[in-house]
């Protein structure tokens, strides 16, 4: 499902500025929803039954007017990892059993950028790097929470170089070749996250019923934390103030 | 007139002597004075030329040393800014900092390009966190081994938000010591661009460049109070080591240097801070230059000079030697004719004077003599005239008597005119000058001349203005007419004629005497008016050769002259020039026939 495709309806505004927005959004969704679709597939077909949680970070304030040409990036400051401008990562907590078959997820290389910039994944998923630019990339972490070097490749390197991210935690991406170049990655142990959008709103569909605790990422040092208890065919509407 | 010709001469030897001397003198102080500058200015610009020479070579040393030092930085800041040295730092993955920098700095700490080889090779590195602590390199080969001392000095009071550079002195094992220099980067947050690392950077420090011309420049380091400079001797250094701290605070000693006497010679000493402002101990440069061959130099210089001088000295004394005996030639040769002149001029005057004194005496002479024999001559005519009268001898001897008389009248004559002569001569004659009708004067001298007993043998002609007056004595003027138309009379031939005219002429009155008869010979004619002289006329004309004499003195005395005019071709002829009355002086107006 290339993200290309998925925002297809969104063509025909003209002005390059609006479509690279527009891809850059079609890609960042195109992640984790097919990450979402991949997962709550099975759930959704055998129990139609599920529980939602939809609602609002409230997301730290930005002084940067937001451009038309929106960029993600990482940035740390006083050690701290965010994301500027500001996304969440709403997840519920709990321990779930890992699907059969390990998730795909893609990370981007292009345009000298990391797309997205955070990617949240389920801990045993395999991220895929495929470098889109016409230039070496050399991806490689030192974070606790895996630790790889990807070497140079070129756009034509195949297989396409991935990773399975096998334990949770924060773990940051580099190329070695272009310093600016920053990723988050946050590897979950659970199966039920999402982004949420660039006002804080979030949905998470197709959860199980019972007792959790939701939690929003925000940053590497801040995650904001309510206690959920989700009943079959409710929606409930949390919002992390 | 006190000076001899002596002392002239004396003069005139001590004014060459003193023009010498002060010739040489002169000659000695200029040449003195343009030695002396010559010198300064040789010696000045010898020590400015060096001096640029020193300056030049420094500037090129410091020149690449800042090249070296700029290379050294760029691969520095190129280093810190490595993604993987960040990650290690940012991602909380301390323990890949070293694997990840002994990568990253490889080509530093083995350099391939053999050129930068030996100059940007690193020796260690280290790095500091954001307290300014060293990190351990642990057990990581390739950081460059480090004493647990050395290493701890490299650590800061905080990490620098700028470059560092400071000097390490360390220690091998076999006890030698080597200095290495520390150049120590920041390593800045990309977000914040604060400081939150260092990367620290060890390089052997060697002095870079050649040492130029000079051989015998010295260049060390002073850090930590300790001095390290080859090539000089133990004394030289301790005293070096103690005038530094001195010398680090005087501006000179980096800009001009300063001259210190080490080992007994003199040097110039630059002394220059390696790493200002740096939170490291102050390092300093030290660079020596010998002045031996500046010295030598101006020693060269100096004895050259005096060579040159010298000669010139000598020349110059030998040309105002010359010079002075030329210019006070002249001067000598001005005071020998002075002298001469002075020796005839006294001789001149002392005849002069003794001629005065004969003069005075003989005409005193000649008028006593006058005098004193006019009374016996009158006594004489007298005695005569009374035998004559008394009629007691035959005709005969009375004739005789007769003759005898007539004799005494012209010794009287003369007796007179030698007395008259001789007081023209004493210049005891005064005149008193009157207007005197010249007409009725030549009447009178006519009616003289006309007594003679041969007056009938001649005519006499005379044209003569009437009323002409001439300013005159009438006594002396009548003697110059009776002397000329005496001798008129007396040369003149038998049957002749004398022919006697006047007329004025501006301020004079020309009077004119001719007569015919022989011609006086043109030898003679020079001789005329000279005293005693006759003219070389027959010895038959009576007369003593006084008269023409006599008659130009009166002339001259009247402020006239009388000259001879023609004697030739059976005519003598005389001019009297006179005044006439209008132009003398007191004269009277008033005619004398009215």
């Amino acid at each position: 499902m290339p993200p290309s495709l998925e925002c297809s309806s969104d063509r025909g505004t003209d002005g390059w500025i609006r479509r690279t927005r527009v891809r850059v959004i079609g890609t960042i969704v195109a992640g984790p929803l097919r990450v979402i679709l991949l997962t709550l597939l099975p759930v959704l077909v055998s129990d139609v039954r599920a529980a939602a949680v939809e609602g609002r970070v409230a997301l730290p304030e930005t002084r940067t007017v937001t451009v038309p040409n929106k960029r993600y990036e990482v940035v740390a400051k006083g050690g701290v990892l965010s994301l500027s401008p500001p996304l969440a990562v709403v997840y519920l907590e709990g321990k779930f059993a890992l699907s059969a078959e390990p998730p795909l997820a893609r990370m981007v290389q292009k345009d000298l950028v990391f797309t997205p910039a955070l990617l949240p994944v389920q801990r045993g998923t395999r991220v895929e790097f495929p470098n889109l630019d016409d230039t070496y990339h050399n991806i490689f972490s030192y974070s606790s929470a895996k630790r790889f070097d990807l070497g140079r490749y070129r756009p034509d390197e195949r297989p396409i170089p991935s990773q399975v991210f096998d334990l949770a935690g924060l773990v940051t991406l580099r190329c070695d070749i272009h310093e600016h170049m920053r990723a988050l990655i946050l590897v979950l142990d659970t199966p039920y996250f999402v982004l949420t959008d660039e006002s804080g709103r979030f949905r998470l569909d197709g959860l199980p019923a019972g007792s959790y605790v939701l939690k929003a990422w925000l940053n590497s040092r801040v995650v904001r934390e309510q206690p959920v208890i989700l009943r079959e065919d409710a929606v409930l509407t949390v919002d992390f103030p | 007139m006190t000076d001899t010709p002596g002392t002239g001469l004396k003069q005139a030897r001590g004014f060459r002597a003193n023009l010498r001397v002060t010739m040489m003198l002169v000659v000695s102080v200029a040449t003195g004075l343009a030695l002396f500058v010559a010198e300064r200015n040789l010696v000045t610009s010898v020590e400015n030329d060096l001096q640029r020479e020193f300056q030049a070579e420094l500037e090129t040393v410091h020149h690449l040393q800042a090249l070296r030092q700029a290379a050294l930085l760029e691969r520095c800041r190129t280093l810190v800014r490595r993604p993987r040295i960040h990650a290690a730092l940012e991602d909380d993955a301390l323990d890949l900092l070293y694997p990840s920098a002994r990568d990253e700095l490889r080509d530093v700490m083995s350099p391939a390009e053999p050129a930068f080889g030996s100059v940007l090779r690193a020796e260690f590195y280290r790095f500091l966190d954001r307290r300014g602590a060293v990190i351990s390199a642990g057990a990581a080969a390739g950081a460059g081994a480090l004493q647990a001392d050395e290493e701890a000095r490299l650590r800061l009071s905080d990490v620098p938000e700028t470059r560092q550079i400071g000097y390490l002195i360390r220690r091998s094992p076999d006890g030698s010591e080597a200095i290495s220099e520390i150049v120590t980067m920041p390593i800045l947050s990309q977000e914040t661009g604060a400081a939150i690392a260092a990367l620290v950077l060890g390089f052997r420090f060697e002095f870079l460049g050649p040492a130029g011309n000079n051989e015998e420049l010295r260049r060390g380091v002073w850090i930590e109070e300790r001095l390290y400079l080859e090539g000089v001797s133990d004394v030289a250094r301790a005293q070096l080591a103690a005038d530094l701290p001195r010398l680090k605070q005087d501006g000179d000693a980096s800009s001009q240097g300063v001259v210190l006497r080490l080992d007994g010679a003199l040097h110039r000493v630059f002394c220059q801070q390696l790493n200002p402002g740096t939170l490291y101990p102050p390092a300093h440069e030290v660079c020596v230059y010998p002045l031996a061959s500046l010295l030598a130099r101006r020693q060269s210089i100096r004895w050259k000079i005096i060579g040159a001088g010298g000669l010139v000295l000598l020349i110059g004394l030998i040309a105002s030697h010359l010079a002075s005996g030329r210019l006070s030639m002249p001067v000598e040769r001005l005071e020998v004719d002075t002298a001469e002149a002075r020796l005839q001029r006294q001789r001149a005057e002392a005849a002069l004077e003794s001629t005065s004194v004969e003069l005075q005496r003989a005409a005193r002479f000649s008028a006593d003599a006058s005098h004193q024999l006019k009374t016996p001559v009158a006594v004489l005519r007298a005695g005569l005239e009374e035998l004559r009268a008394a009629g007691r001898f035959n005709p005969e001897t009375n004739d005789e008597i007769s003759r005898l008389v007539h004799q005494t009248y012209r010794l009287s004559g003369v007796i007179d005119d030698l007395l008259l002569l001789s007081r023209l001569d004493a210049g005891r004659l005064a005149l008193a000058l009157e207007p005197i009708e010249l007409t009725r004067l030549i009447d009178a001298a006519l009616d003289d001349l006309g007594v003679h007993p041969d007056a009938d043998t001649f005519s006499v002609e005379t044209e003569i203005p009437a009323t002409l007056e001439v300013g005159g004595d009438e006594h002396y003027l009548s003697i110059i007419l009776q002397n000329l138309l005496e001798n008129a009379r007396k040369y003149n031939r038998p049957a002749g004629r004398i022919r006697i005219t006047a007329r004025r002429e501006g301020s004079a009155v020309l009077l004119s005497v001719g007569n015919t008869g022989k011609a006086i010979p043109a030898a003679s004619q020079a001789h005329i008016f000279e005293r005693f002289h006759r003219g070389g006329v027959g010895e038959n004309v009576p007369g003593y050769g006084l008269g023409l004499n006599l008659a130009r003195e009166l002339a001259r005395l009247h402020q006239g002259e009388l000259r001879l005019v023609k004697s030739a071709d059976d005519w003598t002829e005389f001019e009297l020039r006179l005044r006439a009355v209008s132009d003398v002086p007191n004269a009277s107006v008033e005619s004398p026939l009215t």
